[in-house]
């Protein structure tokens, strides 16, 4: 199993709690919050998610990833923050390591 | 001089707008018209919002600035596709061009604007931006935190994907109403946020989109199009054409505010992206690339067998890599949007590349085959005009397009799902994308009361440099249309050319893929193996 940097874990719920103020959610996104049961996204904002992510932390095979995840069945379809954190504590480039 | 206002309305076309103009539904449309220039708007292949918007504020064509579609090839050999952002566009624009010259720039509702260029100004994305997400979106930061204090900024009604998805892929006949009318609240939303903007935050360059004209022709053009009225319509098909109606009457009261707030010294250029026409057609093109022995689906995608005949398949874009058995599989349409056909850049069922010759030979295969193609009544061609990657695209970003492009013959629409009948005709007409879409411009030095020929969508960005003052960079493809300018104004300020400065969008670009002599033998041999080659 991936390790989750702390760091990388901070940042993306600093992201994500910042935006849910604008989405009428009341509750506070922890690691394990689910992105589609909990914060109610659609596939597009996850999508768009992750091109924020990779802005900060370089180039990753999120569209490989989204794939992987839309063949689940629908009841696995949903993710949640800590494993999309895994994700891109797996496969950020070295150069972001220290970001 | 005054600012310069770039009024951009997604997928309009004069067959509409004549008639709305001549019946007094857009008055103030009419009288723009009448005071300056007008002229049909050549958009590029493929005629659809990201790659059109983006030759609009470029001046370059999609293999000159990368951008194809909503979707993108991760790689010109992937068969990944991401969604289309900002990062895409691998050029220089006005927003950029016109803030790196002190200009300060105000974007609104503009597609691939995400992530924010750090333009001096303000941007407010549009096209596909999720409204969640806005907040990203806007530049600079604390902006969006701003814009929440204004009654009118309602980001879900203003981002809402679900109109989106209903206009491509229709709605049950009791939702027209109502989805017509959020596209009326929805470019007032995006209005009053403009209007807001031009106030506070004064720029000289102010870009100000709305697109519901787009998906209202795709829906309901059957009510808007007079040619397609029915002699004897129902009080509900009678409702809808007011209300279709009531929508462009409001979009004309709208670009009259906008236009008063640039000023009476402001250059005010309308544009849109595409024209737009009435179709039926929805071709199944992967059922053909299926029987005709280029694709095999998974046993994953059976699932789909069962959907409706004229479905396009905007929710499935990019499956492809799972609907696919990439072993037997050698071309592939990945989106509906795209009008083209990808081929696989390895031979299927191994990770070596496949041969330039034999990618070439295929374009070549698959462009006679869909020339051959018969529509539904077995007779007239099905798909108007086929072009190879190398005819459709030029460019350093052109192996990110599609290896075969097409246009069919009724404007219609491709969809990537299964089916049995490959030719689907829809009962309604729907409305479909057209090259010719709109220009009108008035201001300083621009003639008034002039038709002229048809520009090039590419020629809208040096116009905007050359009304701000700008010189036009030289690696811009489009030009200054001289046409449109008084004879004054060309001794005064002729268009000036400039070196373009390095582009500070490197290409990434994998390593090339040489093969030598035996290596390309080789793949060859399983080819034949596979009966791919002969």
């Amino acid at each position: 199993m991936t390790q989750i940097d702390p760091a990388v874990l901070e940042s993306v719920l600093d992201l994500l709690n910042e935006l849910s103020g604008d989405w009428e959610y009341e509750g506070v996104v922890g690691p394990d919050t689910y992105f589609l049961a909990d914060l109610g996204l659609e596939s597009l904002d996850i999508v768009v998610l992750g091109t924020m992510i990779q802005q900060q932390y370089g180039r990753l095979p999120f569209a490989e990833y989204l794939e992987e995840l839309g063949q689940r069945p629908v009841e696995e379809r949903d993710v949640s923050v800590a494993e999309v954190v895994a994700f891109v504590c797996e496969h950020r480039q070295p150069s972001f390591e220290e970001v | 001089m005054g600012p310069t206002l770039l009024i951009g309305v997604d997928g309009a076309t004069f067959s509409v707008l004549d008639p709305y103009m001549e019946r007094g539904v857009m008055p103030f449309l009419r009288g723009l018209v009448e005071r300056g220039t007008r002229a049909p708007l050549r958009s590029v292949m493929p005629p659809l919002t990201p790659p059109a918007w983006t030759s609009l504020v470029t001046g370059k064509r999609p293999g000159e600035h990368g951008v194809f579609d909503f979707f993108q090839k991760e790689e010109p050999d992937s068969v990944y596709f991401h969604f289309a952002s900002s990062q895409d566009v691998r050029s220089e624009t006005i927003w950029s061009l016109a803030s790196d010259q002190g200009r300060r720039v105000i974007s609104v509702n503009f597609p691939l604007m995400f992530p924010p260029p750090a333009v001096d100004g303000c941007v407010v994305p549009g096209g596909m931006m999720p409204w969640r997400q806005l907040r990203l979106g806007c530049h600079p930061p604390g902006l969006f935190d701003r814009l929440k204090q204004l009654p009118a900024f309602k980001p879900r009604e203003m981002l809402d994907m679900e109109l989106e998805v209903k206009a491509i892929e229709g709605c049950p006949d009791d939702e027209y109403a109502q989805w017509v009318e959020s596209h009326i609240r929805r470019e007032q939303r995006w209005g009053d946020v403009a209007r807001h903007l031009i106030h506070e935050e004064p720029a000289e360059l102010i870009g100000v989109m709305f697109d519901g004209v787009d998906k209202l022709q795709h829906l309901c053009w059957r009510f808007i199009d007079p040619a397609c009225a029915p002699a004897q319509p129902s009080a509900w098909e009678q409702e809808m054409a007011e209300r279709c109606q009531r929508y462009f009457s409001t979009l004309d009261a709208m670009i009259a505010d906008l236009v008063a707030l640039a000023g009476p010294d402001a250059t005010v250029i309308l544009a849109s992206d595409h024209g737009f026409g009435p179709t039926r057609d929805v071709f199944h093109v992967n059922s053909w690339l299926e029987r005709e022995g280029y694709l095999a689906w998974s046993d994953r995608s059976n699932g789909d067998a069962d959907r409706a005949g004229t479905e396009l398949g905007f929710a499935e874009m990019t499956r492809h890599v799972h609907a696919v058995d990439w072993t037997r599989t050698l071309a592939y349409a990945a989106t509906a949007s795209s009008q083209g056909i990808n081929i696989v850049s390895r031979t299927p069922g191994t990770d070596d590349p496949l041969p330039e010759e034999v990618r070439r030979k295929l374009a070549g295969e698959l462009s006679d085959g869909l020339r051959a193609l018969r529509g539904p009544d077995g007779e007239r061609p099905l798909v108007d005009e086929v072009w190879t990657r190398e005819e459709a695209f030029s460019g350093p970003h052109a192996e990110l397009g599609p290896d075969v492009s097409l246009i069919l013959a009724d404007g219609g629409t491709m969809s990537i799902l299964p089916s049995e009948t490959l030719v689907v005709r829809r009962e309604e007409p729907r409305g479909h994308h057209r090259w010719e879409g709109i220009f009108i411009a008035t201001g300083p030095g621009i003639r008034a009361g002039t038709k002229v020929d048809e520009l090039s969508i590419v020629d809208i960005a040096p116009l905007v440099l050359h009304q701000l003052g700008l010189a036009v960079p030289d690696d811009m493809t489009g030009r200054v249309p001289i046409e449109i300018l008084e004879e004054d104004e060309l001794d005064r300020r002729p268009p000036r050319r400039v070196a373009a400065a390095a582009s500070s969008h490197p290409v990434d670009r994998p390593a090339e893929l040489d093969l030598d002599p035996d290596e390309q033998a080789e793949v060859l041999e399983r080819l034949r193996a596979l009966g791919y080659v002969e």
